[in-house]
């Protein structure tokens, strides 16, 4: 993988460019938006971190530079601004996502993944927020150094779920949504009770409750 | 008296109805005085030509015998302004009037029998003189009712005058009153300038003035916040920066001091993003920037809030949740009201110990939607509440790392949305435990949004 990192800050590209190199990331660093206009032309890059405040030519203008080239590359966007406008105009200019300062290495991380798996789109892969992983394929779960425990149809849709968006609320008629095809009759405490499987199978931790709102597994383990 | 001096003197309307009541009074009792003397000396002149004019008559012509023998006596129809015709002296034995026989030619005012007479005297052809008399009570009567008719129109006149002069002065000055309601009225967020076109030209001026003293207010008021929001920005790089080194550094190999140590630096960096964040979102709760109000599920912004507090509550072993009820939709930018929520909930889980309960939960009534958070925490003593909305101000002896602004965010919205924040306790009988409503207008769809 390969990252191009347009950044003035001199601590700060410092830091990302080796918390990057950590994670075997080949990591290009420039400073201003003319030198990434070149590195762009002559590289092929798998994703671009862009700061938006760049001396030379604005980041704006850079993403803009390159998407009217027909360029793909995934861009995810870093900027102190955080007015909404200006949120917006990067990701209509093209923008993948944004990341806004102050932010912490892991959760750069995580966006850069998730736009790179988004626009790689070879779905399907091992789904996990750190805990507990699942396998599409043949729809076993496990949780962190345990062996896998193969989950039936309806446990499987609960934690495909919950998975997707580690962190996010479910409720009950959305879970229900889920595990139940149209037409098939809803049984009263069959979310419970699904939920409950799992918890005997993965560990009580796996699955949160949040009163009055629903379930969810946690983001940041 | 004295007080009526000092609100003549404060009050231009005042001043000048009383200077103009007073010049109109002098000017027509010196007029009407004026009016009614030359009226009354014209009336007692007129009245001694009709004498001269009946003296002619009678010495031109032979007078009647029955003026020779006895006087006559000439009497207007309502009997109030006799004339009497008689010989002086012997001639006449029987007159009515017993005048003096040695009376001059001419006018005369004479007392007699108690009464006062006007008296003409005049020689005849034939020699004996002839006396033409009138009561002069009767004079002055006939004199004083046609001095008082033109004083009539005085009368009706000078109040009618008045009462135009006061209501068209009132009339003037209602555009000021007018705008001094108009400028009452402002809430202290808005500062757009006095519409000026109405208005008299002698007032305008004032008018621009205000409008350009407003403008100036304005312009401070937005350098002031937006050295804020730009300060709050500028102080992102570097704390980013200081945060990415810091997490390097914890990759380090060092001393289990040491790392002890870092732990509390990246605490004490933590804090400062969090008060950063909080500032911004104070200087923004703060704009008088009109939000985009819509239709706003609360139990929506419960689940948003939630998912992004439920680490820091289970950290600490809080049970945070909603309470079962219907949801309620309301009308507020969903910005708003999921920072006001965040706010309270966070203050919450901060403030309330260990293994304590937090409950989100939102009720209606006709047209309002009351959102209520409350915690197991210490609550706040009456006597601080209303210091524990102003920024950076914490309760003594909480030592939480709140940023102090949470609050103040929350009052910041409420008065710029119209909504009401109010504290209660939890437990009212044991004064114990925070509880904060958020009551704020329920969305309805028929009324139409441009309104407000």
């Amino acid at each position: 993988m390969r990252v191009l990192l347009v950044e003035d800050d001199t601590m700060i590209g410092e830091a990302i460019q080796s918390a990057l190199r950590d994670e075997s990331y080949a990591t290009d660093w420039v400073k201003d938006g003319l030198k990434a206009l070149v590195a762009i032309h002559t590289q092929r890059y798998d994703i671009m971190l862009l700061d938006l405040g760049l001396p030379g030519k604005d980041g704006q203008a850079v993403l803009k530079a390159i998407r009217a080239t027909n360029n793909p590359v995934p861009v995810l966007i870093v900027t102190a601004r955080d007015a909404l406008e200006q949120r917006l105009q990067g990701l209509d200019a093209g923008a993948d996502d944004y990341i806004l300062k102050p932010f912490d290495m892991p959760e750069l991380l995580a966006r850069m993944r998730a736009v790179l798996r988004r626009k790689q789109g070879n779905g399907a892969p091992v789904m996990s927020n750190g805990v507990v992983t699942l396998d599409p394929t043949t729809r076993e779960a496990a949780v962190m150094g345990n062996e896998s425990i193969r989950l039936t149809h309806r446990e499987y849709a609960l934690l495909h779920a919950l998975l997707a968006r580690p962190g996010a609320i479910l409720s009950r008629s959305e879970l229900e949504d889920r595990i139940y095809g149209w037409g098939e009759e809803v049984e009263s405490n069959a979310v419970e009770y699904i939920i409950h499987a799992l918890r005997k199978k993965l560990g009580s931790g796996v699955i949160e409750n949040v009163r009055g709102l629903g379930w969810m597994v946690s983001k940041n383990a | 008296m004295d007080g009526f001096k000092e609100r003549l003197n404060a009050s231009v309307q005042l001043k000048l109805s009383f200077v103009l009541f007073l010049a109109i009074s002098v000017v027509a009792v010196a007029a009407g005085t004026f009016s009614f003397i030359s009226a009354f000396v014209e009336a007692h002149e007129l009245q001694d030509d009709v004498l001269y004019q009946i003296a002619a008559l009678a010495t031109r012509q032979d007078i009647p015998s029955a003026v020779s023998q006895n006087g006559i006596r000439l009497d207007d129809s309502d009997n109030d302004s006799t004339i009497f015709v008689q010989y002086l002296g012997g001639k006449g034995r029987h007159n009515a009037l017993a005048l003096p026989g040695d009376l001059s030619e001419g006018l005369h005012t004479l007392g007699v029998n108690g009464k006062t007479y006007r008296v003409l005297i005049k020689a005849t052809k034939s020699g004996p003189k002839i006396a033409i008399a009138q009561l002069t009570e009767d004079r002055d009567d006939m004199a004083y009712d046609s001095a008082m008719r033109t004083l009539t129109p005085f009368f009706v006149l000078v109040p009618v005058l008045l009462i135009i002069l006061i209501s068209l002065i009132r009339k003037m000055f209602r555009p000021i009153i007018e705008l001094a309601a108009q400028i009452d009225e402002r809430s202290e967020q808005d500062l757009r300038p006095m519409p000026s076109h109405d208005l008299p030209t002698e007032v305008r001026p004032f008018v621009r003035a205000l409008n350009r003293l407003l403008e100036r207010v304005a312009e401070s008021i937005n350098t002031q916040r937006r050295f804020v929001a730009d300060a709050a920005h500028e102080l992102r790089s570097p704390l980013t920066a200081l945060s990415l080194q810091a997490e390097r550094l914890d990759q380090a190999e060092m001393s289990d001091e040491a790392r002890s140590r870092l732990k509390v630096v990246r605490q004490g960096i933590e804090r400062g993003r969090n008060l950063l964040n909080q500032l911004l979102s104070l200087s923004k709760a703060q704009s008088t920037e009109r939000r985009a109000e819509s239709a706003v599920s609360v139990r929506s912004a419960f689940r948003k809030v939630l998912e992004d507090l439920i680490p820091q509550a289970s950290a600490k072993g809080i049970d945070v949740g909603v309470l079962e009820g219907p949801d309620a939709i309301v009308r507020i930018s969903e910005l708003d009201l999921t920072t006001v929520v965040k706010n309270l909930t966070d203050n919450a889980i901060r403030y309330t110990p260990a293994n304590g309960r937090v409950d989100l939960s939102v009720t209606t009534d006709t047209n309002e939607a009351v959102v209520t958070v409350s915690d197991t925490g210490p609550g706040i003593p009456a006597s601080e509440k209303s210091r524990v909305f102003d920024p950076f101000y914490r309760i003594l002896g909480s030592d939480q790392m709140g940023s102090g602004l949470g609050l103040s965010i929350v009052r910041a919205i409420a008065d710029r949305t119209g909504a009401r924040v109010e504290l209660g306790f939890t437990d009212t009988a044991a004064r114990t435990g925070l509880t904060v409503t958020f009551a704020l207008p329920l969305y309805n769809p028929h009324h139409s949004p441009s309104a407000n």
